[in-house]
């Protein structure tokens, strides 16, 4: 297990896991030794080893007792002890791997899934068992000659059937019951209705049969029919429900977040960092860049640049001034800002969010909304046909009438219908949950069929997300190790790309506490230390340099002190290594690649030369982009859009399907239709050829669902078939169904 | 065949006996796990 990785790069240090409040939610109490239990969700995971290697990481710490993960929801379980280590130390653990873990909210809800898969299981357990035996005690009275059998021993074997079949009536049908009862007191005739009313009445029937043979319900028993129908039923169900819980362990594991966490000042000036939950009104907390407000609040510092795109669909930032309201759920962009919280509450993004993925979640693909309205009608017809076969056969056949009539009840029920769907999409999203790529709307597996133009932003997307230094220029006496350890203190607090960059490549740096320090918009950092010198880091015009002759078309950042300009750091973006891969094998697909950018043009038309793109404009604000793609539309194109998902939230909602690529928490937050966690490009690729394989599995089932009800019926109204034989049937045509959609389980 | 009248009682009493065994098994948490349990041979410590 030396060397397995989650798919995840992980850079947070997981210190909100370790706040009392936030861990009470996740963690049982401490015994007398310290030692308690945490359940978390782990991200990450991409095959079956995987829960091996989080186990072992997270077990080694020092202060673990023991870690287990559940590979099918994706859950870990750690004991710990309280005393001896911190969670966040053993989740950091885990982060190091490429695994991040997550409070498991809702743990309760956890419970519930398990305790409903065993009883679904106990159900099957018992109509199996119960079904094979009545067929043991059918089988001699089904070869026997007849008179061949004493009348005694007959109706002994029908009194076993009968006690057998109880259990089955009793236990294992409760859910269609149930069911079909709920959809009536609603006035809904449901699919399982037809098969409530077949299982009853055939059980009526074949009891008044065993203990009353002369009567008017005639001598024969369907028991073997009975427990054989609702063996099968309950065995499709249950392999539809295993599929779906895992699907739902892999989204519920890519969805659930870390807790928010801040600075709060206490009565005597001092920072501590605490968890968002416990901030009251009137605190006054401090956010870094990147950060987003935990609620609603009224700006302390001088000023703040804010983004608010997520709430008011404004993709520029907003400058506000001491003295502002600020919004709950907006992300601070620039610098440390202090606020005082006015209101918390439900009005969080997180919950808004959360709401709004659920809605996504719960939504039907069109195919499947039509087969649901047609479901109910359909069902009624049935139930006509039924009674009109019964009438028919009493007159000339009274029991065929019965056998007839249970068997077009059961024959006729749209299961295979209503699964086509579904089944096929529930199997591609898992799949793809499990590569790492998220589908949040499953309509987009539908409407990406129809796409012919595919339109990429360009940083953070096309290109790595971290530009890359390759070279420092630095005046005479001043080495550059110094230069980037100066410029990394300098940086430290800008959300900016490249002061990003400058800071990780001095990761070690303690910071500095500045005097001053301030971010201008264009310009750059400027601030300065205890001597009142003044330092810069930004423009290189600003800095007092000149563009390096050797690197005219690079990005540069100067750094310049109290005696002027101290250094000059070039850039250079570097493409992601998969671009020109997928590029090339998206447009031999027949689509249309074109590039939208904000940069200059100097930069994208490099990069689309490099990737051999025709079609791209640069300098390109997010209204320009929004209208570009509502133009390509009007032409008739159907555009996938391709972003980073944090600012262009207008442009993907305007685009037929929407994609954000990228790592980190903050992708969480992304409204697109489709996330590609791992950052991958080729995952496009992947993600196309899923959806034109589900599109054709949908189709195939669609048909097999409506030919199986057009050759079926007719049979079962003739009375050639048996009900056992409309039950093998139906479940059978279900599971067709569910088997086809298992095809997309294997991303090829 | 008078035999059957023992027999056949009795194999409903089996039935049912199983049926407990086997609730008994479920509740314990037998079944929890069913994933990754056929991979447990290839764990290197497993």
């Amino acid at each position: 297990m030396e060397g397995h990785r989650g798919a995840l790069q992980v850079r947070e240090d997981f210190r909100s896991l370790d706040d009392a409040d936030e861990q009470a939610e996740f963690t049982t109490q401490a015994n007398a030794e310290g030692v308690c239990e945490s359940r978390l969700v782990v991200q990450g995971m991409h095959c079956a080893a995987c829960a091996d290697a989080v186990e072992a990481a997270i077990g080694k710490q020092p202060g673990v007792v023991g870690a287990q993960v559940n590979a099918a929801t994706r859950r870990v379980t750690v004991t710990w002890n309280r005393s001896q280590t911190n969670a966040s130390a053993w989740a950091q653990a885990a982060a190091h791997i490429g695994y991040r873990l997550l409070p498991a909210q809702a743990a309760s809800r956890q419970d519930l899934v398990v305790g409903e898969q065993r009883m679904a299981l106990w159900r099957l357990f018992v109509a199996g068992f119960c079904a094979m035996q009545v067929m043991m005690y059918s089988w001699p009275l089904y070869i026997a000659d007849p008179g061949t059998i004493s009348p005694d021993i007959e109706r002994l074997l029908r009194w076993a059937s009968w006690w057998l079949s109880l259990p089955v009536l009793l236990f294992a049908s409760t859910p269609f019951f149930a069911s079909a009862w709920r959809d009536l007191k609603q006035g809904r005739v449901g699919m399982d209705f037809p098969v409530s009313v077949g299982i009853l009445v055939t059980f009526a029937v074949s009891t008044a049969a065993t203990y009353d043979p002369t009567g008017p319900w005639g001598q024969d028993i369907w028991f073997d029919s009975l427990t054989m129908l609702v063996f099968f039923l309950l065995g499709g169900r249950y392999l539809e429900a295993k599929a779906r819980v895992r699907t739902a362990g892999a989204l519920d594991a890519l969805l659930t977040r870390l807790p928010e966490s801040c600075e709060r000042q206490d009565a005597d000036g001092h920072w501590a960092r605490v968890s968002a939950r416990r901030l009251q009104v009137g605190d006054v907390v401090r956010l870094q860049a990147g950060q987003s407000f935990p609620g609603d609040g009224v700006l302390l510092s001088d000023g703040a640049t804010v983004d608010e795109a997520l709430l008011t669909g404004e993709a520029l930032p907003v400058e506000h001034v001491q003295g502002d309201t600020l919004i709950a759920g907006s992300r601070n962009l620039r610098g440390w800002v202090v606020l005082r919280i006015t209101a918390m509450g439900q009005a969080t993004r997180f919950a808004q969010i959360v709401a709004l993925m659920e809605r996504a979640m719960t939504e039907k693909p069109r195919l499947a909304v039509l087969a649901d309205r047609v479901a109910g009608p359909f069902l009624l017809v049935v139930l006509v046909i039924a009674a009109m076969v019964a009438a028919y056969w009493w007159g000339e056949d009274p029991t065929r009438a019965l056998s007839s009539a249970v068997a077009v009840l059961i024959v006729t029920c749209p299961c295979a219908l209503s699964l086509a769907t579904p089944a096929a999409m529930l199997s591609a999203t898992g799949a793809l949950a499990r590569q790492g790529v998220l589908v949040q709307r499953v309509q987009a597996l539908e409407s990406l069929t129809r796409v012919d133009t595919v339109v990429f932003d360009k940083t953070g997307t096309l290109t790595s997300e971290q530009p890359q230094l390759i070279h420092v220029f630095t005046r005479t006496g001043v080495n550059a190790e110094q230069a980037m350890a100066n410029a990394a203190q300098l940086a430290h607090g800008s959300a900016h790309p490249l002061s990003q960059a400058l800071v990780s490549l001095s990761p070690t740096l303690q910071r500095l506490a500045w005097s001053t320090w301030t971010e201008l918009p264009g310009r750059g950092v400027e601030a300065s230390d205890a001597d009142g010198s003044v330092w810069r880091l930004g423009a290189l015009a600003w800095c007092g340099a000149d563009i390096p002759e050797d690197y005219p078309q690079a990005v540069h950042v100067g750094l310049s002190d109290a005696g002027g300009w101290l250094a000059t750091f070039v850039f250079d973006e570097a493409l992601r290594q998969d671009a020109k891969e997928t590029v090339q094998t998206l447009r031999s697909g027949g689509w249309d690649v074109r590039m939208l950018s904000g940069d200059h043009g100097g930069a994208v038309s490099k990069v689309a030369a490099r990737l051999g793109i025709d079609s791209y404009d640069s300098a390109v604000t997010p209204e320009g982009k929004t209208q570009a793609i509502e133009r390509w539309q009007a032409q008739g194109h159907r555009v996938l859009m391709v972003g980073d998902g944090l600012n262009d939230a207008p442009v993907l909602s305007q685009a037929d399907v929407s994609v954000a690529l990228g790592s980190g928490a903050a992708l969480a937050q992304s409204q697109a239709d489709v996330i590609i966690q791992s950052g991958r490009l080729t995952d496009l690729l992947v993600l196309r050829s899923a959806a034109t394989r589900s599109a054709s599995v949908v189709r195939q089932n669609l048909t097999w669902a409506l030919s199986y009800n057009v050759v079926a019926v007719p049979l079962a109204a003739t009375g050639w078939m048996p009900p056992w034989v409309a039950g093998l049937g139906m479940a059978c045509s279900s599971l067709v169904v569910v088997l086809n959609a298992l095809r997309l389980r294997q991303l090829r | 065949m008078d035999i059957l009248f023992l027999l056949i009682p009795i194999s409903v009493v089996f039935v049912l006996l199983i049926m407990v065994v086997f609730w008994w098994a479920l509740n314990s948490g037998q079944f929890d796990h069913l994933d990754g349990e056929g991979e447990r041979i290839l764990k290197d410590d497993g």
